[in-house]
């Protein structure tokens, strides 16, 4: 379970939000500047809040009060963009390696596993720059999986992508957190998809939290 | 791409410029004195081939440029990496190398044969000064143009600093390090070149000038055209170095660095 009750003083309001997700969806939903892309860095330990307390799984990642703050590297998150953050200099198989620590069996078999049930497995020798926009977006949640993430974090995933290939993709970011069986929150500012994605939905407006659906 | 075809495109301008050359020569359209005709060119050519005197020339003045451009390189690239990455150091630098950036080499010539006489190590400055900045700036640029977001997934997946570096913003700035190399290499020749007109025993700077004072309009040509022709060699040797380090920018920046 994920716990996250921060405050984080931004230059023009205070984001202030308390939630707790199983292993779930949580859709954070708001306008841009809202502070949803705040939520999730904090939560990845890219920025540091003011006060209050994260905790996964019983493991603390920030607590102000006790002065704790794990850095990023020992909070086995991952992170999917809008925009990719696909690196550019390597081809697909590279990206998708590229979080994994221990290369072995049971790493290949995720990565066999991983390929067939995103369908890119024709992709692996292609260099990033002749992908399509849905298939960046499915070798960065590959990417994302393959470093056995204990929460998966994602900012706007499908905002990029045409109608079509959104809903397809809606599809199986479902089915894969149905499969892995961790949390993800997931931001977006699009109502249809906090709809259709959410089994917990949070409003936000000015760094508060103004609404929720379970 | 289609590279022979494009290629031989390119021949076209300098075959009409030399075949006008010819025709002017031949119909005496001009002073011979003033454009020697091709014929008078080519034969000063071969002897100074033949009897050593054009490689010496140009083999100096070819290794001043390496060393100047190697240290050059290893002074700019590691500061702009620093400035890159720490960037509240940069406070402390801009206005010495905004200041120094528009000082043309070639202006502080008489101090550095003031401090330094007339052997290779002025020269070796001027070329040096010349390349700092390029390389300098285009990396400075590469590597605080970084993707922020490549370096935080690089953050998240829990490398360290010196890792971010070598994996993530190292190939990201990559391009414009290269485009920084280019821009060096042709601004120290043509400053080299310069160097050598003034203070030098050898070189094809000083061939040049060498051949003004003998009234040799034949050898300054042949400088000339060996300049151009060298430069030409050193950027294409470059391209084809930048095609095989960033292959991945390949196609979106085949024309990018030409200075």
């Amino acid at each position: 379970m994920l716990s996250v009750d921060i405050r984080c003083d931004l230059p023009d309001f205070s984001l202030d939000l308390q939630f707790q997700v199983e292993r779930d969806i949580l859709v954070l939903f708001g306008p841009s500047g809202c502070g949803k892309t705040t939520t999730l860095r904090s939560i990845a330990g890219l920025v540091k809040p003011d006060a209050g307390r994260i905790i996964l799984d019983g493991k603390v990642f920030f607590d102000a009060a006790a002065g704790i703050f794990a850095p990023p590297r020992e909070r086995q998150i991952g992170y999917m963009f809008q925009d990719f953050a696909l690196f550019p200099h390597m081809n697909v198989q590279k990206n998708i390696w590229y979080g994994v620590k221990q290369h072995g069996e049971a790493a290949q078999e995720m990565y066999e596993k991983l390929l067939g049930l995103l369908k890119i497995g024709h992709l692996g020798a292609r260099r990033v720059g002749q992908l399509s926009g849905g298939e960046k977006q499915r070798v960065a949640l590959a990417r994302a999986l393959m470093a056995e993430p204990k929460l998966l974090l994602l900012d706007e995933p499908l905002s990029s992508l045409d109608k079509a290939t959104r809903l397809e993709l809606q599809a199986e970011l479902m089915e894969m957190q149905k499969l892995w069986k961790i949390p993800f929150v997931l931001v977006t500012h699009d109502p249809d998809e906090a709809e259709t994605m959410g089994g917990k939905v949070l409003f936000l407006e000015q760094g508060r939290q103004v609404a929720a659906k379970r | 791409m289609n590279g022979a075809a494009n290629t031989l495109k390119g021949l076209y301008i300098p075959a009409v410029l030399g075949l006008a050359w010819l025709a002017g020569s031949h119909f005496s359209l001009w002073n011979s004195y003033i454009i020697p005709p091709p014929a008078e060119v080519a034969a000063a050519f071969w002897q100074i081939s033949s009897d050593g005197s054009l490689a010496k020339h140009l083999l100096t003045s070819v290794y001043r440029v390496f060393v100047g451009f190697c240290a050059a390189f290893l002074l700019a690239f590691p500061l702009a990496v620093l400035l890159g990455m720490f960037s509240r150091l940069s406070a402390y630098f801009d206005i010495t190398l905004e200041a120094l950036r528009h000082i043309p080499p070639l202006a502080t010539i008489p101090m550095l044969i003031l401090w330094f006489g007339i052997g290779e190590l002025p020269k070796l400055m001027i070329v040096v000064m010349a390349t700092f900045f390029p390389i300098f700036f285009n990396t400075l640029h590469g590597v605080a143009s970084c993707d922020g977001k490549l370096v935080e997934v690089a953050r998240s997946f829990g490398l360290t600093r010196r890792e971010i570096f070598r994996r993530v913003v190292l190939p990201a700035s990559l391009p414009s390090v290269m485009v920084g190399l280019r821009l060096g290499l042709g601004y120290s020749w043509r400053a080299l070149v310069g160097a050598e007109l003034i203070a030098a025993s050898s070189g094809i700077g000083y061939m040049i000038l060498d051949a003004q004072q003998l009234s040799r309009p034949d050898l300054v040509i042949i400088g000339i055209l060996t300049i151009g022709v060298m430069g030409t060699l050193i950027d294409l040797l470059f391209f084809a170095l930048t095609q095989r380090l960033i292959p991945w920018k390949v196609g979106e920046s085949t024309d990018y660095g030409r200075g």
